[in-house]
């Protein structure tokens, strides 16, 4: 059994967001991390590895920083490490999930793990629209997936309470925030991943035809201004201000 | 929002990429750990066992020592890993340079290879924890002097002498002790259950409250033959060690500058007085341009001193010289810092004041300023002066 973990490298959620005209200024950056959600997933394949799984392969597709990714996987115990790289601005989603399952496919993963959203778009369609591709079953949201024997079981919150699922075949679990903790690399680990190869291609290594998008960005522009906050002085003002926190936001 | 270190001169760019994620890894450890909890370690004068057990965890111990279990990393990396634990807290940077290049250090240069077996691996991850016993109640800056004394009893050695300010000393599980055998200093591993050997610890500090001091007592403490340390004899084994940890505190000291100077920087634009911010007044203006000049110049010696680490062409004055100047100015920092904080500087929410009374002991550790002034003074006339005598 091979684990393919799909991890995307996004602004630290921490980071100052910069803002030039009406976009992001990504060059501003100055921390990138792997998507919080994609990190959970990461835990839980290194933890999959731990119980048997042959290999723990680490997939992103992205420019060429988000190598760090899968640096930061070795670390953690990830085998092999996969780059796509690719330096555009835009891809619609169906186009980013083929370029996904193709790598995928490669490296013949037959369990895939990923985040259930990226924290930067939060569009959710990367694990349901691979596994679609793939033909492999997705069990969504999950917080946790473990092996015994050849069988696979996850756990998700589900609209009733706690789900135990389990599954047979290849199959995409796309990962929620757990209570499990997040092991940190140690300098063993960095060092070890300092010698582990990536391997870097391109999109057309993959013989993927992106052809014309059925998607693309018609426009750009920023969110709506949010209302300046509302500033009361003195005394006199109290009653006000406990007026509307009771009714207006409705906090007391 | 995420801790953005001051680094005027772009030191980063310097980096490889194992030092910058190593850099991070303490870097975040420290957020998570070490500043949510520093304050209540010190009102209870406390280093948290699970700070210790992390720490192993992270593989950062004995940083530029290789074999053994060490991690064997670049100095500039050991640097970086000590000004990230130092911008939480100069305790804990002491906790790691103490284990690192005051008991592993040693025990790695001079040890016959079974003691290194024993020890090394262990305190590499930290399930072991070393002291270094070198200064006494009246001999500080002369430690040549010491009175703690070794015999040769045939079957065992016997010693008997007190260690004052050991750090780490109560909680440790060995110490390298500097004793004199027949007149002359030699290294000993003395382990907790030894006959004869205490360690109470020092209470009411003022400064560094969450690392532990403590006395090593040795009253007719009986140890074995084997734990001797080979290979050194004279001051030179004491000393070495005091190199690689004085290197080590010239990148912390520059760790808590740059804490003071980010506090110092978001206080003063968002205190207002006369209807300003106080960042919009020439003088405190002037305050912030020299605590970004004195860090960057410390930055930049901090780095240059790795890399000659690296290379192997080094000499110890260069590490006096990067310790007095960066513990110097990381205080003055903290002191200016302090100020600008006006009466809130005196309070725990912020970090200054506890800085500030640390770097006093970083002062006057490992070679007090005026020590490697002296030493300096005699690199450059050829004249020592630490004594009358010639
Ligand atoms: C928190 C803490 C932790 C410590 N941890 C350890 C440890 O783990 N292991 C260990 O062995 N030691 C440790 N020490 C001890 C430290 O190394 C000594 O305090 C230091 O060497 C200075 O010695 P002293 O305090 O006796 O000062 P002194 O040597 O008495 O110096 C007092 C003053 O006199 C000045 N002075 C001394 N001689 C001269 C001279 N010839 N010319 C001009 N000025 C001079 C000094 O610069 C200083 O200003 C620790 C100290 C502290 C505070």
């Amino acid at each position: 059994m091979r684990v393919a973990v799909l991890l995307k490298q996004v602004p630290d959620t921490t980071a100052k967001i910069g803002v030039s005209g009406s976009r992001v200024d990504e060059s501003a950056i100055t921390k990138w991390s792997i998507s919080p959600y994609d990190e959970y997933a990461l835990e839980s394949a290194i933890a999959l590895k731990e119980s048997g799984a042959d290999e723990l392969v680490a997939i992103t597709f992205g420019p060429q920083r988000a190598s760090k990714c899968l640096t930061e996987a070795a670390a953690v115990g990830a085998d092999r490490l996969i780059h796509i790289v690719t330096d555009a601005d835009f891809m619609d989603s169906c186009t980013v999930q083929s370029i996904l399952s193709s790598a995928i496919e490669r490296s013949e993963c037959d369990i895939v793990l990923c985040g259930k959203q990226a924290a930067d778009t939060n569009s959710g369609s990367t694990g349901p629209g691979v596994a679609s591709l793939l033909g492999y079953s997705c069990v969504g949201s999950v917080t946790e997936v473990s092996m015994d024997g050849g069988k696979l079981s996850a756990t998700r919150l589900g609209a009733t309470g706690l789900e135990r699922i389990e599954v047979s075949g290849p199959c995409v679990f796309t990962f929620d925030k757990g209570e499990v903790e997040l092991r940190r690399p140690n300098v063993r680990g960095i060092m070890m991943a300092k010698k582990k190869p990536i391997e870097s291609i391109g999109i057309e290594d993959l013989g993927i035809e992106i052809g014309s998008p059925r998607a693309s960005l018609k426009s750009h522009s920023s969110p709506p201004e949010k209302p300046p906050g509302q500033r009361f002085e003195g005394a006199g003002s109290i009653e006000i201000v406990v007026g509307k926190l009771r009714d207006e936001a409705n906090v007391i | 929002m995420a801790y953005e270190a001051l680094d005027f001169y772009d030191i980063d760019s310097l980096l490889t990429d194992e030092e910058r994620m190593i850099r991070d890894v303490v870097r975040d450890w420290v957020e998570e750990r070490i500043l949510p909890n520093i304050e209540d370690a010190c009102r209870e004068g406390v280093f948290p066992d699970e700070w210790r057990a992390e720490i192993g965890e992270m593989g950062i111990l004995g940083a530029p020592l290789k074999g053994y279990g060490c991690p064997g990393l670049s100095y500039t990396a050991y640097g970086l890993i000590c000004q990230e634990l130092e911008r939480g807290d100069s305790g804990v940077r002491s906790f790691a340079s103490v284990q690192g290049s005051l008991a592993m250090y040693p025990i790695w240069d001079f040890g016959s290879e079974e003691q290194k077996e024993k020890y090394l691996p262990g305190m590499a991850s930290g399930e072991l924890v070393g002291c270094f016993g070198l200064t006494e109640p009246d001999y500080g800056s002369n430690p040549g002097d010491m009175l703690t004394k070794a015999e040769d009893k045939g079957d065992y050695f016997l010693l008997n002498g007190a260690k004052m300010w050991i750090t780490n000393g109560t909680i440790a599980d060995l110490a390298v002790v500097w004793a004199k055998l027949d007149g002359v200093i030699r290294g000993f591993i003395v382990e907790k259950e030894d006959e004869g050997f205490t360690a109470p610890e020092m209470k009411g500090k003022h400064s560094l409250k969450a690392s532990i001091t403590s006395e090593l007592v040795f009253q007719d403490c009986k140890i074995p033959k084997d734990r001797i340390l080979p290979d050194v004899r004279g001051l030179r084994g004491p000393f070495s060690c005091l190199n690689n940890a004085r290197f080590g505190i010239s990148w912390g000291a520059v760790g808590a500058a740059q804490s003071c100077f980010n506090s110092a920087k978001e206080y003063a634009l968002s205190r207002i007085q006369f209807g300003h911010p106080i960042a919009s007044f020439q003088l405190v203006q002037n305050k912030l341009s020299w605590m970004l000049r004195e860090i960057t110049k410390g930055q930049l010696l901090a780095y240059h001193l790795g890399k000659k680490k690296d290379d192997g062409t080094w000499i110890p004055e260069q590490i006096s010289l990067a310790k007095m100047n960066n513990v110097d100015m990381a205080l003055e920092i903290a002191r200016m810092s302090r100020d600008i904080h006006g009466a809130n500087g005196i309070l725990d929410e912020y970090p200054v004041m506890r800085h500030m009374a640390n770097l006093e002991s970083v002062k006057t550790y490992e070679g007090t300023h005026d020590i490697h002034n002296l030493i300096l003074g005699r690199h450059i006339t050829g004249i020592q002066s630490f004594t009358r005598e010639p």
